[in-house]
């Protein structure tokens, strides 16, 4: 009984495996290989399929090696560590993320691209693991795309959404880890959605994810106003990520900023974080964000212990 | 006597499937302005045992496209060879290679078809664009990728990379007053670089070492390469861009 | 060891020594202080520096002051750097079932029979099992990062000046890589003469 139920379930993640499985065969040498469409030629078929070990609990397979969490020693490190933040207000909608990517304590990258850019009216942000993101993400793209030449409107932040949370959603239990915004501008004006793999789906005018976004969230509640300038917003967002870089060792090298309005998205720049310590946004020496730049000189200035040595 | 009791008595005993190795050995890539250079050493290890002494990590696929492979051997041997399969098959469809960007994407696409069931490799891909630029893409064992400018993989990325930070980027570095530093580097420092950052990781570490394969990708009317030594032409066809390849010993021991 | 985060490396030169840390205390992933020095002068030409648990290394720093001081009372002269570092190696082993978790780096200048002084540096690991190096050693989080850099960037006979590039270089660019070092660096150079101590501008992230 259970099986057969399992064989006519769509939502079954076990069922999806062995469906998979059958079609593996066929998979591997699909006339889409062929041709242009770079492996993406499947869509045709409806979703991607994938190669699943022939093991009684493969989810179980894939944590063994490849969850460092659990397991420090696990021979395939999947990248973890981020902030990335969100908030929307009078102007549209600011997305600023961090560019730190990390295996274990090694700093793997510090130039990762966190925000997807899924179409010209689309943003999706990238915390847990980089694959699933990126994939998924671009997958999103496509289905946005052909929802445009279908029904002849973009379609809604709500609705790319929905696709996403489903999707990731029938993969659930089986190892997937993305914690996505999907930010945009629709019929109805700015949009966030807070998108999980546990298959949480959020409408809200601000998030931050990943694991410094408790120092972002804290300079980003302090400083949030709806009728804010462009200009304040957009440093509120980098200010935020700053802050989630300094503290957080999973968090940092840089933060690029997005602005998403009526006519679509607008990549706003690229900021070492190191030079906004130091220097701050418009590059002015003694000027930044740091701390003990901001105090310098000031009697309440810790002295380096060092220095007091020497 | 053999008990067979006392191993009954051992109560359930687990099975996990392990299909997965470790073999060592690192992978670099830097970009230039009009060239790329794909080096990897040849040393294949398991455990403190050593394989082999050649095992190559580093393939050809096009005249404008090197990939290295790093991390379980097996593995990587079949993926290089089906991305050959692949390129072979847009050959065939198109009448041209794929371009360097499309191969990426390609790579991602293959890679993320085996997310419950990884390959596990670390790939990096070095070539030139179709705009004549130097590229480098690498990727982590589930696909993710990212264009750069130079990137170490594998088992001594930890000590390579950062002097490539330094050397490449010039991290932490100043230039001087009415100085700076070029954005791209020339071929033949990109080689030295290469060169010492293999001969430090072979003094530090167990896994690499042995030999040196350096793959450089030039442009086809570059003349960065003419005035260089043991240096070995491997272009297969007159179209696209030409390839190098260079080879250099390691410590062996 | 990835606590509190943290590394020290040494480096030898021409009739010099230098010996350089971060400026972290972390609290795993969390940064907790940016001005944690984890170098301490024993004598006038020796400094000790110390890796790993931060109350550990202020526990030992404490022993360390005490013992030395209880050395250099009984023997009426200051300790060597080569005894110093036994005296490191034996408190750390008996703890050999209950190690403090601290991978201590030693620089110093010790007096050769002629009067002169030499450069002089050592490791050990968290048992102490000393490492009498000829060019560097190194401890902490980053010390694979350090290792790269270091076989790279280190020659042999280097002048204080071109020893506190080449140890400072170092440093930066492997705390840079890792994700529980850095927040500042502090280097000393000791010569013949003086002890140069700077610390160093680098990424707070």
């Amino acid at each position: 009984m259970n099986t057969l139920a399992e064989q006519f379930s769509t939502t079954s993640a076990l069922s999806k495996l062995k469906k998979t499985q059958a079609l593996l065969e066929d998979e591997e040498m699909s006339d889409a290989m062929w041709g242009s469409q770079a492996g993406f030629g499947n869509v045709a078929q409806g979703s991607p399929s994938f190669a699943v070990p022939a093991v009684p609990d493969p989810s179980a397979f894939l944590r063994l090696h490849t969850d460092d969490r659990a397991d420090p020693n696990c021979k395939i490190k999947i990248q973890h560590g981020t902030t990335t933040l969100a908030f929307r207000y009078q102007g549209g909608v600011i997305v600023a993320v961090d560019s730190r990517a990390t295996a274990g304590s090694y700093v793997a990258s510090g130039t990762v691209k966190k925000v997807i850019e899924i179409n010209p009216y689309l943003l999706g942000t990238m915390a847990g693991g980089a694959a699933d993101c990126q994939y998924w993400e671009t997958y999103l793209g496509m289905h946005c795309r052909l929802h445009e030449l279908r029904n002849r409107e973009r379609i809604s932040v709500s609705a790319a959404s929905k696709y996403l949370s489903n999707l990731v959603y029938s993969y659930k239990g089986m190892g997937l880890s993305m914690g996505t915004m999907i930010c945009g501008w629709d019929k109805t004006g700015p949009a966030i959605f807070y998108v999980d793999s546990d298959g949480t789906r959020l409408k809200g005018d601000l998030f931050s994810v990943g694991s410094g976004s408790t120092f972002a969230y804290g300079v980003l509640d302090q400083g949030y106003h709806w009728d804010m300038t462009d200009e304040d917003a957009q440093e509120l967002g980098r200010r935020s990520i700053y802050a989630a870089g300094h503290r957080d060792a999973f968090s940092g090298n840089t933060c690029n900023l997005y602005h998403v309005k009526e006519d679509g998205w607008r990549f706003i720049g690229n900021y070492d974080l190191s030079k906004l310590h130091y220097d701050g946004p418009n590059n002015v020496p003694g000027a930044g964000y740091g701390y003990d730049i901001r105090i310098a000189g000031r009697a309440s200035a810790l002295q380096p212990a060092v220095a007091a040595a020497a | 006597m053999f008990d067979v009791q006392s191993v009954a008595h051992q109560g359930p005993q687990s099975r996990q499937f392990n299909p997965y190795t470790e073999n060592g050995g690192t992978i670099l890539a830097i970009a230039g302005a009009d060239f790329s250079v794909i080096a990897g050493d040849t040393r294949q290890s398991e455990g403190y045992s050593i394989q082999t002494r050649y095992a190559p990590k580093v393939f050809q696929l096009t005249d404008k496209a090197v990939l290295a492979v790093n991390g379980f051997s097996a593995d990587g041997k079949m993926f290089v060879k089906k991305v050959k399969q692949r390129l072979e098959w847009y050959r065939h469809a198109h009448a041209k290679d794929m371009p360097i960007r499309s191969i990426a994407r390609l790579i991602q696409t293959m890679l993320y078809s085996r997310r419950f069931f990884p390959y596990y490799v670390y790939n990096i891909l070095g070539g030139i664009e179709d705009d004549g630029t130097g590229s480098v893409y690498s990727f982590d064992p589930v696909g993710s990728y990212e264009r750069e400018a130079c990137r170490a993989a594998g088992a001594a990325q930890s000590l390579v990379q950062p002097f490539l930070d330094n050397q490449v980027y010039y991290k932490n570095q100043t230039a001087g007053q009415d100085e700076s530093f070029p954005t791209h580097l020339p071929l033949p420092s990109v080689l030295k670089l290469v060169v010492d950052a293999f001969t430090s990781a072979t003094e530090r570490h167990i896994e690499v070492g042995d030999g040196l394969e350096i793959y450089v990708v030039l442009k086809r009317d570059s003349t960065a390469i003419q005035s260089m030594e043991g240096v070995q032409e491997v272009t297969t066809s007159e179209e696209g861009q030409r390839v190098f390849y260079i080879r250099r010993e390691l410590k062996k021991d | 060891m990835e606590y509190n985060g943290g590394s020290v490396v040494a480096m030898v030169g021409k009739d010099c020594v230098a010996i350089a840390c971060d400026l972290r205390l972390g609290n795993q992933a969390l940064g907790v202080s940016s001005n944690f020095p984890k170098i301490f002068p024993i004598t006038d030409r020796i400094y000790l520096g110390m890796s790993g648990l931060a109350t550990d290394l202020e526990t030992l720093r404490e022993r360390f002051r005490f013992r030395v001081n209880m050395y250099t009372i009984k023997e009426e002269r200051e300790i060597e750097p080569q005894t110093f570092a036994h005296l490191v190696s034996s408190t750390l082993y008996e703890h050999r079932f209950g190690p403090y978790f601290i991978e201590p780096v030693i620089a110093g200048l010790s007096k050769t029979p002629s009067g002169d002084l030499k450069p002089f540096i050592a490791a050990a690991d968290l048992i102490g099992c000393l490492n009498f190096a000829k060019d560097f050693v190194v401890s902490g989080t980053a010390s694979a990062k350090i290792y790269g850099l270091a076989e790279a960037l280190w020659e042999p006979d280097l002048e204080p000046e071109d020893l506190f590039e080449t140890i400072s270089q170092t440093l930066m660019n492997a705390v840079d890589r890792d994700a529980f070092s850095g927040w500042g660096c502090l280097v000393h150079v000791l010569t013949k003469d003086k002890v140069i101590t700077r610390t160093l501008k680098s990424r707070m992230d």
